[in-house]
């Protein structure tokens, strides 16, 4: 108890500190993810993700991984160390990413229903909500297809990924690779040490892996969280004075990245906006900025990765984000269509509340549960 | 806004902001307070100080507004842990945007064609609205030192409660009066106005000390300070 306390009082700089351990941590994590897929034989690696061959269920698969850990952070960080490992394909974990990017949105959709209540609290805050899940769904709507046939998201990563690191197929010399392989030996000797079949070892190195990152992810979102706080409350009351536009995607970008967590600015928005603090159309492009801001662990994740590929898909995720903010809110007709599609179903969801807990069951569960089984 | 988020922290505190401001409102509702009673204890035209006291009002009002958006902020970013003192200060800034309304209320008086500058008991009433006055000067005081002095805050609440119940007395005193209805009522009216004034500047100071649920009432719960 005294030591949780004292780590809640811990200084600026001791915090600072801890911050960046966590992330080194994190680090090993994401590298131990990719050394547990390597141990694992070929047959095995095929067989556990075949069902992500095809595109809708690998966006499924992406949906509910980030439901279940309710962090896109640590799902994407996640599909970047299975690539990096060379098990999965990017055209693989472009769709499991773009999921992702739809999942995230459960928890500030979990968040407004808190409000649920009070009629119109409600309307706003599940307004402010859904719009995040709309622009997502859009932008998938929009960019899989494209991306299917044209690879409008991965080919602009895969050409930056290449400038930066080198082609797909070589081996990249990362140095964060070097500075993490000494801890990752050690899991690897544990594990050997413990189970001599290199299946089982690789699954205790992968679970090993996961466990590193969640926890590790959890911390560096926690502390940045008490770190930053003050300026985000600063911010957030320039906001309020200032409206919404290009500065506030802008501001959703900057918070999500100190913050590491997009769930974190979006559901910081969503009791302003039941409150009537904020409108819908000022929270509208501080959720595309946390959209943006939340790639950035997935680009930490790679740096931990021996491949370009996994630099390639952390690149993809904040390519497809972009291209969907040029695509549905620079162009003014496309702006107003989350906008309006949230204002339509915050209304039908006041006048009966039950379909407002049915639709985050059916979108975020049941429909991605359905596709990994179907087209898995 | 974005600069913003790169400013350096100003070591103010969680509230030193929302504490500098309100310290701000209370001038403004000083500076109205003022105008309002000067005007209807003399015989200078209303029409002077209508526009500029209005405008303070508007201001504080204003400044309420925002000061309360950056409360649900502050819950919002921070959590539950100062709901209290996010309470304390909702109430707070009602009770200084109170004292505008009650100085646009003596300005209506003003406004109504009542002058009092002609009264017999002038001078006395001149002192009471002198008292008032010179308690939103300590008020501020009280309110933006960095800590809390709980002797000086009962030292004040206790002066004030004193006027409070001399106002309320006077105020009885013109009801029941013999004298022309023309003469008491306004006065009777005024120093209701002004024994809300003081128990709204009673009650802000208080903020800072009492438990929340306490403020404006008095002997435990019991006594309504009808402010």
């Amino acid at each position: 108890m005294d030591d949780r306390r004292a780590l809640g009082q811990l200084s600026g700089p001791a915090r600072s500190a801890l911050v960046v351990l966590l992330i080194y941590v994190f680090l090993v994590g994401v590298s131990s993810l990719e050394t547990g897929i390597k141990i694992m034989g070929e047959d095995t690696q095929e067989r556990l993700f075949s069902t992500v061959s095809n595109p809708f269920a690998a966006l499924c698969v992406g949906v509910l991984g980030t439901v279940l850990v309710q962090s896109s952070s640590a799902s994407t960080s996640v599909i970047v160390g299975l690539v990096a490992s060379g098990a999965l394909g990017v055209g693989d974990a472009v769709p499991m990413v773009m999921g992702a990017n739809i999942g995230t949105t459960v928890t500030n959709t979990l968040v407004s229903l808190g409000h649920i209540r009070q009629s119109n609290e409600f309307r706003r805050a599940f307004a402010a909500a859904t719009v995040h899940d709309f622009f997502n769904v859009c932008a998938v709507a929009l960019l899989l297809p494209l991306e299917l046939l044209f690879g409008v998201v991965s080919k602009p990563a895969e050409w930056l990924s290449g400038s930066l690191v080198g082609s797909a197929g070589s081996d990249w010399k990362s140095p964060v690779k070097a500075w993490v392989k000494e801890p990752v030996g050690w899991l690897k000797d544990l594990w050997g040490a413990v189970v001599e079949n290199p299946n089982l070892r690789g699954v205790g190195m992968v679970l090993t892996g996961l466990v590193i990152v969640l926890v590790a992810l959890a911390f560096i979102t926690r502390n940045m969280k008490k770190l930053v706080a003050d300026r985000v409350e600063r911010s957030v009351n320039a906001l309020l004075g200032r409206g919404g536009g290009a500065l506030a995607l802008l501001l959703g970008v900057v918070i999500t990245i100190a913050v590491q967590s997009s769930s974190i600015t979006t559901s910081i928005l969503i009791p302003l906006a039941g409150a009537g603090v904020v409108t819908l159309r000022n929270a509208y492009p501080v959720t595309l900025g946390a959209n943006v801001g939340t790639t950035i662990t997935a680009l930490l994740a790679a740096l931990a990765a021996s491949k370009p590929e996994a630099l390639t898909v952390a690149l993809a995720h904040t390519t497809f984000n972009v291209v969907g903010i040029l695509l549905l809110y620079v162009v003014p007709v496309a702006r107003s269509v989350p906008l309006i599609g949230a204002e339509r179903l915050a209304d039908v969801a006041v006048e009966r509340r039950s379909l407002a807990v049915a639709y985050v069951a059916v979108a975020f569960i049941i429909v991605p549960l359905l596709g990994v089984v179907l087209l898995g | 806004m974005v600069l913003e988020f790169f400013r350096r922290n100003s070591g103010e505190g969680d509230f030193g902001h929302i504490v500098s401001r309100a310290v701000t409102m209370l001038g403004d509702a000083r500076h109205s307070y003022d105008l309002a009673t000067l005007v209807l204890l003399s015989n200078a035209d209303p029409g002077n100080v209508a526009q500029d006291i209005r405008d303070t009002d508007q201001r504080i009002n204003q400044a309420e507004q925002e000061l309360r958006s950056e409360l649900i902020v502050h819950v919002s970013v921070k959590g539950a842990a100062d709901i209290g003192s996010v309470l304390g200060f909702t109430l707070l800034l009602k009770k200084i945007e109170r004292i505008g309304d009650q100085a646009k209320n003596i300005l209506e008086l003003a406004e109504g064609g009542v002058r009092m500058s002609g009264a017999p008991e002038i001078d006395v009433v001149r002192g009471d609205c002198g008292a008032i006055s010179t308690f939103f000067a300590e008020a501020g005081t009280l309110l933006s030192a960095a800590d809390v002095d709980d002797e000086a805050v009962a030292d004040y609440a206790a002066r004030v409660n004193a006027v409070i119940d001399d106002l309320h007395d006077k105020m009885n005193g013109y009801m029941t009066s013999d004298r022309p209805g023309r003469d008491v009522v306004p006065l009777a009216i005024l120093y209701r106005y002004l024994r809300r004034v003081a128990a709204n500047l009673v009650g802000i100071v208080r903020t800072s000390v009492e438990p929340l649920p306490h403020v404006d009432y008095l002997e435990g719960g019991t006594v309504d300070t009808d402010d």
